[in-house]
């Protein structure tokens, strides 16, 4: 074998403990800092309609409402299920922003493994 | 029961005793709950209609999915899945990414299981006249429960699962026949379907939980190390999931939608289990409660399997502290790993609201899929079909990688919308994940010991 | 207290005591093996697997 074989450095208790450590402190920062900014969850916007009151206001016609009622729901009741609305409008910008970090993530991702990999095939193949 | 220690030479390992059924019970174990839960959230997001198309274009990235992973999967049998491919075929700071993947999308999606347990049994105490009821006892139970099963030994664990993904599948299948789809008797498609609410932009949004339909199937190749023919069993165990599972799926969209107007079904916890309720029959509505409880155990039990397997393997080959790649002598399970997670689900169940932790799931099992499409490219160039024998070879190749790759683009955008911030946060997480490992970790990590298959050297290298 | 409250109290026990039983079982197999022989699993050891009668290994309820 050409290349010498590499001998990692034992790593100490305290060490493999601030590993661990560090990598959950990383994964509660990523899933709580969006909930700590707010910034979770797509914004909502309320359908216009004719009478909150009534079912045939809000567009339900019988079947529709008999199934409603069988669920234990009144018109009051069901009136903000019905007339919520998911807005989808997005700013080209926003979405650029996230295209360049998914994009960028895997390139760094496949350069980094690429050199990596060269060296193990080499070690476990002998140089070529 | 008696229990022999096998110690072949100064060494242990896992043990090889699954069949392929217990492969089914995984796959569509881990998976199954999402028909009851989860999945009509696509309808919130574009209509009953979107949430078809979504279902069925979900449908169609698994089954690329599940083709290109029971492939390479034939050929890599070893606990940690598409870790183990990763780190074969692409590299060792790939695999240490793709290893975070599953663990992050099985431990949040037990944390979820284990969430809307214990809402269930909160429920029932509260129909059943109790005040003051609390959830959070079931939902550490939950954990605490499967752990101590899987800590066990791998054989119960499944086959426990085995029994109760069969239960949750056949109350679905009940529940399907009961409502008469060949009549319109009970079924009102006609007057509760109302076209498409957000138009075509509704039906991209919904393929974000379309993949709800499908989450954790490709968990079957985490047993890789545990089967006892790997070669036949994992393609079997997981074709024959994603069968199952567009069955379910299908039944499920149709007997909901024909039931529950859009709007209430875009928003509800347990949809099946009201699809029951409207048909006023009390024998379906104990039924579907069995099955939706059934479901998400089978599911959290499936996830602490496959999550402690990834944690293993990663420990194994000291990508993670070497103390985490032990096996317990007697029971044969990755011991450490298992109770490590413990504590990891906990938090995150007792903490983190559930759409939260169920994002953070579906952009894990994402990442891991767009992962794959580049895996099975690499893996024909390095290693053309004649120079390893596979135990399924997967037709129409490189279709099924692009369909799944551009797929995958979709989802990313379906995400986008409405989750933006959460996929930045996630993607900043993984890539100083990676910068840590690339310059910190991996000067621990043995070099030609990673690769441990028996292959010929990859050609262009 | 109530027959749910009860409920609520078994299910902490449960838990706890599951919980101690992994801890002390992992502290007291961390103590009687050497950690070179825990960790001794190599990934893809298939060819010297040794076949095996399922409800035999592994299979204790």
């Amino acid at each position: 074998m050409a290349k010498p074989h590499y001998e990692p450095p034992k790593q100490s208790v305290a060490g493999q403990l601030f590993d661990s450590l560090f990598l959950l402190v990383l994964v509660f920062a990523a899933l709580f800092t969006p909930l700590y900014l707010k910034l979770a969850g797509g914004g909502k916007t309320e359908l216009a309609v004719a009478d909150k009151t009534t079912w045939a206001g809000l567009g339900q016609n019988a079947v529709q409402q008999a199934q409603w009622e069988k669920l234990g729901m009144t018109p009051e009741s069901a009136a903000g299920i019905i007339t919520s609305r998911f807005d989808y409008s997005f700013d080209l910008a926003g979405l650029g922003l996230t295209i360049l970090v998914v994009v960028g993530y895997f390139l760094l991702l496949f350069h980094f493994s690429k050199a990596e990999y060269a060296d193990v095939i080499e070690e476990r193949f002998g140089k070529k | 029961m008696s229990q022999t220690t096998v110690v072949h030479g100064e060494k242990i390992s896992l043990l090889r005793v699954l069949g392929p059924g217990h492969i089914w019970a995984l796959g569509v174990g881990i998976v199954l709950v999402g028909e009851y839960m989860g999945w009509n959230f696509s309808v919130g997001k574009g209509g009953a209609f979107a949430a078809l198309i979504a279902c069925w274009f979900a449908g169609l990235l698994y089954t690329c999915v599940a083709m290109i992973d029971s492939e390479v999967t034939s050929t890599v049998a070893a606990a940690g899945g598409q870790y183990a491919q990763a780190k074969h075929i692409v590299g060792p700071l790939m695999a240490f990414n793709v290893g975070l993947y599953l663990v992050f999308a099985y431990t949040m999606l037990e944390a979820a299981n284990a969430i809307t347990l214990g809402y269930l049994v909160q429920t029932v105490g509260t129909m059943a006249g109790f005040e003051n009821v609390h959830d959070k006892p079931f939902i550490v139970l939950t954990i605490v429960f499967l752990a101590w099963l899987n800590y066990r030994g791998v054989y119960a664990t499944l086959t426990f699962n085995l029994v109760l993904t069969a239960v949750a599948f056949i109350a679905i299948i009940v529940l399907f026949a009961s409502v008469k789809p060949w009549s319109g008797e009970i079924l009102k498609h006609g007057d509760l379907l109302n076209g498409l609410p957000y138009g075509m932009l509704g039906v991209v949004a919904a393929l974000h939980f379309g993949l709800w339909y499908y989450l954790g199937i490709e968990g079957t190749c985490q047993a890789a190390e545990e089967v006892r023919s790997p070669a036949r069993s994992l393609p079997l165990g997981t074709m024959t999931g994603i069968i199952t599972l567009l069955l379910a799926a299908t039944m499920t969209w149709y007997i909901c939608s024909g039931l529950m107007p859009w709007e209430y079904l875009g928003q509800a916890v347990t949809p099946l289990f009201d699809a029951a309720r409207l048909t006023d029959s009390q024998p379906l509505m104990v039924l579907l409660f069995i099955g939706t409880v059934f479901s998400t155990l089978a599911s959290a039990n499936g996830c602490i399997n496959d999550a402690s397997r990834a944690w293993f393997s990663m420990g194994r080959d000291r990508y993670l502290p070497t103390w985490f790649g032990a096996v317990h002598p007697t029971n044969r399970t990755p011991y450490r790993a298992i109770m490590f997670l413990v504590p990891v689900a906990l938090v995150f169940a007792y903490f983190a609201p559930l759409d939260q932790v169920i994002t953070f799931s579906i952009l894990s099992g994402l990442l891991g899929y767009t992962y794959m499409s580049f895996n099975v490219i690499m893996f024909r160039k390095k290693w053309p079909l004649d120079t390893i024998k596979r135990g399924y070879v997967h037709p129409f190749h490189p279709i099924p990688a692009i369909v799944l790759l551009v797929l995958c683009s979709v989802t990313y955008f379906a995400v986008f919308l409405g989750y933006g911030t959460q996929l930045v946060a996630m993607m900043v997480f993984f890539a100083v994940a990676s910068l840590w490992f690339h310059f910190h970790r991996y000067k621990y990590v043995r070099r030609g010991d990673q690769f441990t298959m028996d292959w010929p050297r990859p050609a262009g290298y | 207290m109530h027959a749910f409250e009860i409920l609520e109290y078994v299910a902490w026990g449960v838990a706890a005591v599951l919980g101690l039983w992994m801890l002390f079982d992992m502290i007291k197999t961390d103590r009687s093996y050497s950690e070179e022989f825990l960790t001794s699993s190599k990934e893809g050891e298939i060819r010297d697997a040794l076949v095996i009668d399922p409800p035999h290994q592994g299979g204790h309820l």
